[in-house]
């Protein structure tokens, strides 16, 4: 039991739990990080392991430097720079290492702990996925388990002696750390300029379209974004929610006009609109997405003349709008000359079978309506709608692809049939965006997630103004009636056995992990400024500003902080001693008032034949409460009555 | 330097009471907690958590930021508890020569928790540690390393603990009377003491006819084994000591003005050397100095009788 002091942070045990904790916090790192990263940290973890398993020597410490300059020169060259998320976790992870194999004291212990803290922190940039948190509360989980050991001087705590206790404060804390997280205020936007690649790797609508890039982004299975409905949900073949507009094409790619000002498109509204909230994910671009035709932009966003809605800054964090649609609607029949040119260009020169076929149509019937149905007719007859398209030439990807593979994806068919148009003579663009999505039963969301994504096309008619036609709904009407997977099968991650049973247990499931991870999303992961102001205007209070939040913070940590101390202290508090110990304890007290006082050593009995022998005139009443006090405490389990008889007994005994 | 203004200002509050009377129970006004230099490295590891969070717009940074300080303040509650209701008692301190280290015994007990790396140390010493189980009273012994003969007192004891992160450091003092005899260091130079040569053996057996055998008597604990009648053991008449009666030739003083050396402490060193040695041989010896005179007699109470009036004549305050 008593030791001299050991040094705890030069046990192996210890050690070795610091570097297990060390690797558990940053695997997800070396899974996203350059591969020479992975080795190295591994190296120097085994070079530690092994220093403290031989006890070897520590490497010197021009050694160190050395190692730590290489490291970061290498930092250097992967990302151009040492800062950013990248580069910053990078330089984190090898200085972590570093670190370990310089830890010599307690206090360099210490701080590589708190740096294995920090990284669990970084992993957050990345994802904040539930499945990530559970594993980042197991590290922290692990690390203060570490910290434990490395906090028993005299002894190296078994397994069960660091994870109970570890798992014990996580716990206690757990009530505390909610009311701060609903409670502390949280300020809008960072402090400071966030590096770009922080937000880098999130995929999205772009800007542009040529064959091939939709396809890419539609393997995702990430959520683009969430939409609840105010009322009746909008039949599925209505979900046209409408991103980017393509009107500039250069005989292989798409891209957007310049902006021009709002025209204030006229719309004619002859039903009721759908209302809804987004709750759009982050995809470094600006662009808002809204189910044709949007009635008005969300505040912070414009609506351009091509109905586009635009964020005035990058969607870099999580962000939520509330949309009127109007399902039914004409507009654009004013259009300017202007953009009615720019959506008739095409270079010649490019392309040319499919030029030639769309001048022969206008050539055979100018009726707009009669070209439309020419080319629906043909995409319907001879054409294949898969995800895995083959190449395409890049001179003239449309010749290629309409007389030749005639296998595509939908921005195969928007792209050959808006250029068709044009050969034409219609004016016609390509539009981007997403359709359909898929509803949850349990949250009653709808999800809209990259393989949603799909392109289709806008058409001038002189009395219309721009009509939309969706081209891949001739190849494959089901993609528009029921969504990609309905069309193609599972894609992406999503395992084929789920597609087979829509409505059996695993659908179920799934359905109720996205209803899980949809309430995760939106009440942890995006519990900011508004939310936080959504949650207490629930409660009743209408306004409530930082200075009320600080004040019930500090009121919630003296009450939650409270019952958790009294809790902690009243629970382990010495135990009562028994009744019939203090009943006697109090009867040797009033003989001791007397000059007749019990020496520690002398049992009862001992005792009471003394007290006869000094005191013969209290001989009955000392035999009596001797003999139930011999009783009560050494005999069988004394019942209640024996114990309230014996503290009576002693009370009425006057020792005078 | 924080450690210091701690100290004072602690030594200011808790002045140096009056020995206490055992067991001492560590209740709550006596528990004082501060934080460690690692726990105040935790707080600004959670400053910047929490800027990093805000920054970044981290949810689950916040949900890490408020963990780690709630788990701060619970480890707080355990460092407390840790400490609090322990109770301790005076152990055995036993003699040792100069310039031995010296053990001050202290026994720690917890009523109804169990508790985990507690510490205890005299000021500015290095501590010692255990774990104490509920209803197991651990001893520890507080080292010393003495220099002088006399008394060693223990002083102030602070009994502390930083279990379980080490964010926190809860101590309190303890003041038994807890005191060390130092014997003085015995000088191997000494020799034998006069008159101890000639009749006496070197092998330390007792020469027939030295000492006559007088009578039996009880059993008292501190006999020499060697006194112990086995033969009247093994008849089972009980555990009986042989006493013998020395007679006035042999028996052997230890005086002071025996010993030459160039001052009293060199005396001292010399007499003890001799008390040593003529415990060794089993002769009867008594011990005289200036103004002290222990009877001759022998066995392990006498030698510390005599080498106790060693290390307290004239004591060194």
């Amino acid at each position: 039991m008593t030791a001299r002091a050991v040094s705890p942070h030069l046990d192996v045990r210890n050690v070795a739990w610091l570097l297990a904790a060390m690797v558990f916090v940053v695997a997800p790192h070396l899974l996203r990080l350059p591969a020479w990263v992975g080795a190295f940290f591994v190296a120097i973890v085994g070079w530690r392991a092994w220093i403290s398993w031989s006890a070897g020597r520590f490497p010197s410490r021009l050694v160190v430097v050395l190692i730590t300059g290489a490291a970061t020169l290498a930092t250097f060259l992967q990302y151009g720079r040492i800062t950013g998320r990248e580069g910053g976790v990078t330089l984190l992870v090898v200085m972590a290492a570093l670190k370990l194999l310089e830890m010599r004291t307690q206090r360099e212990v210490t701080l590589a702990i708190y740096l294995g803290f920090f990284l669990v922190l970084t992993n957050f940039l990345f994802s904040q996925s539930i499945p990530l948190g559970a594993y980042m509360l197991a590290c922290v989980w692990i690390f203060t388990a570490t910290l434990i050991g490395f906090n028993r001087p005299g002894r190296v705590p078994t397994l069960a002696e660091r994870l109970r206790p570890a798992a014990a404060l996580v716990v206690q804390a757990l009530p505390l750390m909610v009311a701060f997280f609903v409670l502390f205020p949280r300020v809008h936007g960072p402090l400071w300029a966030l590096p770009r690649d922080t937000l880098a790797g999130r995929t999205g609508l772009s800007d542009s379209m040529s064959p091939g890039n939709i396809s890419e982004l539609i393997k995702s299975d990430a959520v683009a974004f969430r939409v609840r409905f105010h009322g009746d949900r909008p039949p599925y073949a209505a979900l046209y929610w409408r991103g980017p507009v393509l009107t500039d094409f250069d005989g292989r790619t798409w891209r957007m006009a310049p902006e021009r000002p709002s025209s204030a498109p006229q719309l004619a509204r002859a039903q009721q609109p759908a209302r809804y909230d987004v709750l759009l994910e982050p995809s470094s671009k600006p662009y808002l997405f809204a189910i044709d035709a949007p009635a008005k932009a969300p505040p912070d966003a414009i609506e351009t003349a091509d109905m586009q809605l635009r964020a005035r800054r990058p969607t870099d964090e999580r962000r939520r709008y509330e949309m009127t649609s109007w399902l039914d609607y004409r507009y654009g029949a004013g259009e300017s000359p202007e953009a009615l040119r720019r959506a008739s260009a095409f270079d010649p020169a490019r392309n040319p079978r499919t030029v030639a076929l769309g001048r022969s149509w206008a050539a055979a019937d100018p009726d707009p309506r009669a070209i439309v149905e020419r080319a629906i007719q043909l995409f319907n007859r001879e054409f294949t709608y898969t995800l895995e398209p083959p190449a395409l030439g890049r001179r003239d990807p449309y010749d290629d692809f309409l007389f030749g593979t005639k296998r595509g994806f939908c921005e195969h068919y928007a792209g050959s049939f808006a250029l068709l148009m044009r050969a034409a003579g219609i004016p016609a663009r390509v539009v981007t965006g997403y359709q359909g999505g898929e509803v949850n039963p349990f949250s009653n969301e709808l999800i809209v997630r990259q393989a949603d994504a799909h392109a289709w096309t806008e058409i001038w008619l002189r009395d219309r103004g721009w009509v939309r036609v969706d081209p891949t709904a001739a190849v494959s009407p089901l993609r528009v009636e029921q969504g990609v997977n309905a069309a193609l099968g599972p894609i992406g991650v999503i395992p084929s056995i789920i597609a087979a049973d829509r409505l059996g247990l695993l659908a179920t499931l799934r359905f109720g992990w996205q209803a899980l991870n949809g309430r995760w999303e939106q009440w942890v992961v995006g519990y900011d400024t508004e939310r936080q102001r959504d949650f207490f205007a629930s409660l009743g209070f209408a306004s409530i500003d930082w200075r009320t939040l600080g004040l019930w913070l500090l009121v919630a940590t003296f009450v939650v902080g409270g019952a958790v101390a009294v809790g902690l202290l009243v629970r382990e508090r010495p135990r009562r001693p028994d009744p019939s110990l203090a009943a006697w304890n109090r009867y040797c007290a009033k003989l001791a008032g007397a000059g007749l006082a019990r020496a520690p050593h002398e049992g009862p009995l001992d005792f009471l034949a003394r007290v006869k022998a000094a005191r013969p005139k209290w001989a009955e009443s000392a035999e009596d409460i001797t003999r139930r006090y011999v009783a009560a405490r050494y005999g069988p389990r004394p019942s209640r009555e024996d114990v309230r008889e014996l503290a009576d007994r002693v009370r009425r005994f006057r020792a005078a | 330097m924080l450690a210091d203004l701690r100290q004072s200002i602690a030594d200011w509050i808790f002045r140096p009471a009056v020995p206490e009377v055992p067991p001492v129970t560590l209740v709550q006004r006596r528990i004082f907690i501060l934080p460690t230099r690692q726990g105040y490295g935790f707080g600004l590891m959670i400053v910047l958590l929490l800027v990093a969070s805000i920054n970044y717009s981290l949810s689950l940074g916040f949900v890490l930021t408020f963990l780690l300080a709630s788990m701060a303040g619970v480890a707080m509650l355990h460092t407390w508890r840790n400490l609090a209701h322990l109770r301790l008692r005076p152990g055995r301190c036993d003699a040792v020569f100069a310039g031995d280290i010296a053990h001050f015994g202290v026994t720690l007990e917890s009523p109804a928790l169990e508790r985990f790396a507690i510490g205890l140390r005299r000021r500015g010493d290095e501590p010692i540690h255990a774990d104490i189980g509920v209803g197991e009273p651990v001893t520890l012994a507080v080292p010393l390393r003495t220099r002088r003969r006399g008394l060693a007192r223990c002083g102030r004891l602070e009994v502390f603990t930083r279990y379980p992160l080490g964010l926190f450091h809860a101590w309190s003092y303890v003041e038994f009377d807890l005191a060390v005899v130092v014997y003085p260091k015995p000088d191997e130079n000494a020799g034998a003491p006069p008159g101890a040569t000639g009749d006496a053996s070197e092998e330390g057996i007792p020469v027939p006819g030295d000492e006559e055998f007088n009578m039996l008597r009880a059993y008292r604990p501190g006999d020499a084994p060697r006194q112990i009648a086995w033969k009247a053991l093994a008849r089972e008449r009980g555990l009986l000591t042989k006493e013998f009666s020395a007679t006035a030739s042999s028996e052997l003083w230890l005086d002071w003005d025996d010993a030459r050396a160039r001052d009293a402490e060199a005396r001292l060193s010399i007499l003890a050397q001799w008390v040593l040695h003529a415990e060794e041989f089993g002769r009867a010896y008594g011990l005289r100095l200036p103004g002290v005179s222990v009877a001759p007699g022998r066995g392990e109470a006498h030698r510390a009788r005599c080498l106790e009036a060693l290390a307290l004549f004239e004591a060194p305050r």
